[in-house]
């Protein structure tokens, strides 16, 4: 096992410990399993926060041809009523299943934070080892952005009787898509 | 002394059946959570670097406001320096009205508690919602939080179904998946809508004018993601100096809060980022982001009161609460400041809150320790507590108490009331060596256990008729025999005498030795216990002696700790420091010494061993007991869950809140029947009284022996 996929794997164990979901994909099927995804969660909307990256992917185009609502603008406007959010995660830590939001742009933390069903799009090559890593790498940024989120899986609330419940102001479910890049 | 309106909420407190099965269940859970979430996490380095960069910030507070404020200003943000909480919420109604906010989302905030900034907005005409779970329903219920980090642990799930029946005015059924499902979907609509958003930070970063939240409900996501406008208020105290020195409170703060390893978020703002402003027109800009920095007189009181200024190492994690047995009994409700409760509550109310609420309250603390060992800051809560109660005792004595002190102290009196008390005990032993009640006012003290009985002949009258046969001895060791071996429990003092004699130890009884000064110390009487203090130095003598013996962790821990009594390099500091040297509990200075060899008589018993407080936090003496019982041959030790917790006797803590300490104690018993074992082995008098009495109460045939009585019975050594 290369030192990527151990990440990788670790990652994912991490991930689905907090009731996340994690996928692998290449870049060449990534749309397909995200498109894949959506049918199987009977999802029919979605904002995407769009980048370079994701356009490279073609994810939009493969969750038109399955037939899912797509929206790429008006983002804060369509995820009042859109099911599904998919944003770009800038890293992944690999011993806790979380995914770094390190950028402002707003619309990317509105699909993230509105969406009843988040999917994060995460390059491989991005994950590191652990927070300790993660902190040295944010203290390391030239400038820090205006807004930098630590997401680790679904929402969840245990203030009623101290029953742990997953999904409250935030997703219900949380499926990271670990692209394979190098 | 606890008044009686604390008491009549207390007993308020233990009558809510909810609030006691859910928090008694989140408590006896946590401590095995929390361990698992440190699997491969270095605590103590954990906390110390915590200390170490909030000590920091503390100390350089002016620098910290200032490179803040600039920092956070030159990335688009608005800061706000409050000399007082006045200030501070005058500042928010201006900018309320100025930008003509009518709703407001809010995620927890505690400092924003403290200014009433709910409750002077709505009066204002502003709607201010409060968004966490817990909060919305203790908002609905017109309550305060019970818990820091769970504010509503007292409300089952069939009261929030009314509550949120009457507030939706649709029929909302007892299922708690539902019922989170109500709560996103009501407070879905008020996040798209709010004017503005308000947040509590967990950690100011000085260094980049970063404010972090951590939430697991995602709500303070949406307050700081949705809204135009984002206020952010927070105290002083809750300052680091580097980004990279936040990474030490989010690694400690998740689990010693839940038991996680990490929330499900983290934020982080800097300045103003950016916000839709028209979701028609998908216009952006950056938002209007406010942070009101809350530095109050009494904040500033902390920070200039060497005794207490650590306060500002506290990261707020709950955990003092967790593990502490009379919260996990009464709950947050009665430390009644609304804010802040618990042990860290307790300190807060009185600096931030009020004086008089903190003196009430902090008679609830049971100095036990056991909140230390878990604080994320490192923070002596027991012993910044008993300031608290020393400074309230010098203002404000206790006449009764005060009496009792002085009594104590003047040896001769004590010694001669107690005398007269072994035969003025009659009616109330009834023969037994129990006192099982007590008439009007002193029958809380029998309340759930039956008292010792005073011993018809003191240890001191028995001692010069000990035979010590020991040749060639090794050397010579002074008993310290404390009140409670003196005059109650004599077998205990043969004991610890027959034991050091068979590993070739000769023992002597100084006489003029009188009580260890702890009754005063716990009662917060320092002048008495400082008088105890040198009348023991003098009598023990520690210079003519190898060492001193006690058999009383609680005597132990106040023998060591006399030269804080004393002005350093002064003679009496110079003796209390040869007596702290030297003298040592019973069973650590019998393991030492050599006391640990394979004997016994091979009559099979079982056993389970309670942890005194004093013995396992105060003088960190844990395993040497365990292995002088295991390697006693015939003897079986079983432990007990919660061995290490308080038995509720916490010296005169049982007299004064016998309410709380019953329950304790009830607790204690019962965990020591589920072992089986048909003898407890204590390390401690005080520990033997409660458990011995609660065992004599119940009417439970379990034997409470302290560990030197069944070292020397198995032994043949009596």
């Amino acid at each position: 096992m290369s030192t990527t996929d151990a990440l990788f794997e670790r990652f994912k164990t991490n991930l689905e410990a907090i009731n996340g979901e994690c996928s692998a994909a290449s870049k060449a099927d990534a749309g397909k399993v995200v498109a894949d995804l959506f049918k199987a969660k009977g999802l029919k909307s979605t904002c995407v926060a769009e980048t370079d990256f994701l356009r490279e992917l073609g994810i939009v185009p493969a969750l038109r041809e399955a037939g899912v609502e797509v929206f790429t603008d008006h983002i804060r406007l369509h995820a009042e009523t859109a099911k599904g959010g998919i944003s770009e995660a800038q890293y992944g830590i690999a011993d806790l299943g979380t995914i770094m939001q390190v950028g402002d742009e707003i619309d990317a933390r509105i699909v993230a934070t509105m969406a009843d069903d988040y999917i994060g799009i995460l390059k491989e090559s991005t994950i590191v080892d652990d927070y300790d890593a993660m902190f040295d790498k944010l203290c390391s940024l030239p400038e820090l952005p205006n807004f930098v989120g630590f997401v680790s899986g679904p929402s969840r609330t245990a203030d009623i009787e101290c029953v742990t419940t997953v999904g409250v102001h935030g997703p219900l479910r949380v499926n990271i898509v670990v692209i394979q890049d190098a | 002394m606890a008044s009686l309106e604390l008491k009549q909420e207390i007993q308020e407190a233990l009558k809510n059946s909810t609030l006691s099965r859910t928090l008694g269940n989140f408590c006896s859970t946590y401590p095995a959570k929390r361990e698992k979430s440190y699997v491969g996490v270095d605590f103590e380095k954990t906390r110390n670097s915590i200390k170490e960069v909030k000590s920091y910030a503390a100390e350089h507070i002016d620098e910290m406001i200032e490179e803040f404020t600039k920092n956070c200003t030159a990335r688009g943000g608005n800061v706000f320096h409050a000399r007082s909480t006045d200030e501070a919420m005058e500042y928010i109604r201006n900018l309320v009205k100025e930008k003509g906010v009518k709703t407001i989302v809010k995620s927890k905030s505690m400092a924003s508690e403290e200014i009433h900034m709910n409750k002077i907005l709505g009066a204002d005409g502003v709607q201010v919602q409060e968004t966490d779970l817990g909060e919305f329903i203790i908002a609905l219920e017109g309550n305060t939080p019970v818990h820091m980090v769970m504010p509503a642990l007292h409300l089952n799930k069939e009261q929030v179904a009314d509550y949120f029946t009457e507030y939706t005015q649709t029929k909302n059924e007892p299922v708690i998946a539902e019922e989170v499902k109500t709560a996103r979907r009501i407070m879905r609509d008020k996040f798209e809508h709010a004017d503005m958003g308000v947040s509590g930070a967990n950690v100011a970063v000085a260094e980049t004018g970063t404010v972090f939240t951590m939430s697991n409900e995602g709500n303070g996501r949406m307050v700081g993601t949705l809204p135009k406008i984002h206020l952010y208020v927070f105290g002083i105290e809750k300052f680091v100096p580097r980004l990279t020195d936040a990474r030490h409170i989010f690694r400690a703060l998740p689990r010693n809060g839940t038991g996680q390893r990490i929330t499900s978020y983290i934020s982080m703002y800097t300045g103003a980022s950016e916000v839709t402003v028209d979701k028609d027109t998908d216009e952006k800009r950056k938002k209007d982001f406010y942070a009101v920095i809350i530095d109050d007189p009494g904040r500033r009181a902390i920070l200039g009161d060497p005794d207490f200024r650590e306060m500002f190492n506290c990261i707020r994690c709950g955990a003092c609460l967790d593990v502490c047995p009379a919260f996990a009994l009464v709950g947050g409700h009665v430390y009644g400041s609304k804010v802040y409760t618990g042990g860290i509550g307790t300190l807060l109310t009185h600096f931030l809150v009020s004086e008089e609420r903190a003196e009430d309250i902090q008679n609830i603390c049971l100095q036990c320790g056991r909140c230390k060992e878990v604080c994320g800051g490192g923070l002596h809560i027991p012993e910044m507590i008993m300031k608290l109660r020393e400074k309230s005792y010098k203002e404000n004595p206790n006449p009764v108490y005060k009496f009792a002190l002085d009594t104590v102290n003047d040896r001769k009196l004590f010694h001669s009331m107690l005398r007269i008390a072994s035969v003025a005990q009659e009616p109330f032993t009834k023969g037994t060596n129990f006192i099982r009640h007590l008439p009007m006012f002193l029958s809380g003290m029998t309340e759930g256990r039956s008292l010792m009985s005073i011993a018809p002949v003191p240890f001191r009258d028995i001692f010069p008729t000990i035979q010590q046969k020991v040749e060639n001895p090794k050397g010579k060791i002074a008993i310290f025999t404390g009140c409670l071996l003196d005059f109650a429990y004599v077998d205990i003092a043969k004991a610890v005498i027959a034991d050091l004699n068979s590993i070739g130890y000769v023992v002597d009884m100084p006489m003029g030795q009188s009580c260890c000064g702890a009754p005063a110390t716990y009662m917060g009487d320092r002048e008495n216990a400082r008088k105890a203090a040198e009348l023991n130095i003098e009598a023990m003598h520690a210079e003519d002696y190898d060492y001193i013996v006690s058999a009383c962790p609680t005597c132990t821990h106040q023998l060591r700790e006399y030269k804080t009594f004393f002005e350093e390099g002064s003679d009496m500091f110079k003796r209390a420091q040869v007596l702290a040297d030297k003298s040592f509990d019973f069973c650590k200075l019998f393991y030492d010494l050599g006391g640990l060899e394979e004997s016994g008589d091979d009559t099979p018993i079982t056993i389970t061993y309670h942890d005194s407080c004093h013995l396992k936090r105060e003088l960190g003496v844990s395993q040497e007991q365990r292995e002088l019982l295991t390697r006693t041959n015939g003897i079986t030790l079983v432990e007990m869950e919660d061995s290490d917790v308080c038995c509720g006797f916490g010296g005169t803590y049982s007299i004064k809140l016998p309410e709380v300490a019953a329950p304790i104690l009830a607790k204690k018993l019962q965990h020591i029947q589920d072992t089986g074992a048909s003898l407890v082995a204590v390390d401690c008098p005080g520990c033997l009284m409660q458990i011995r009495g609660g065992m004599d109460a119940h009417g439970i045939p379990v034997e409470v022996k302290h560990t030197a009585v069944i070292l020397a019975e198995k032994r043949g050594l009596l």
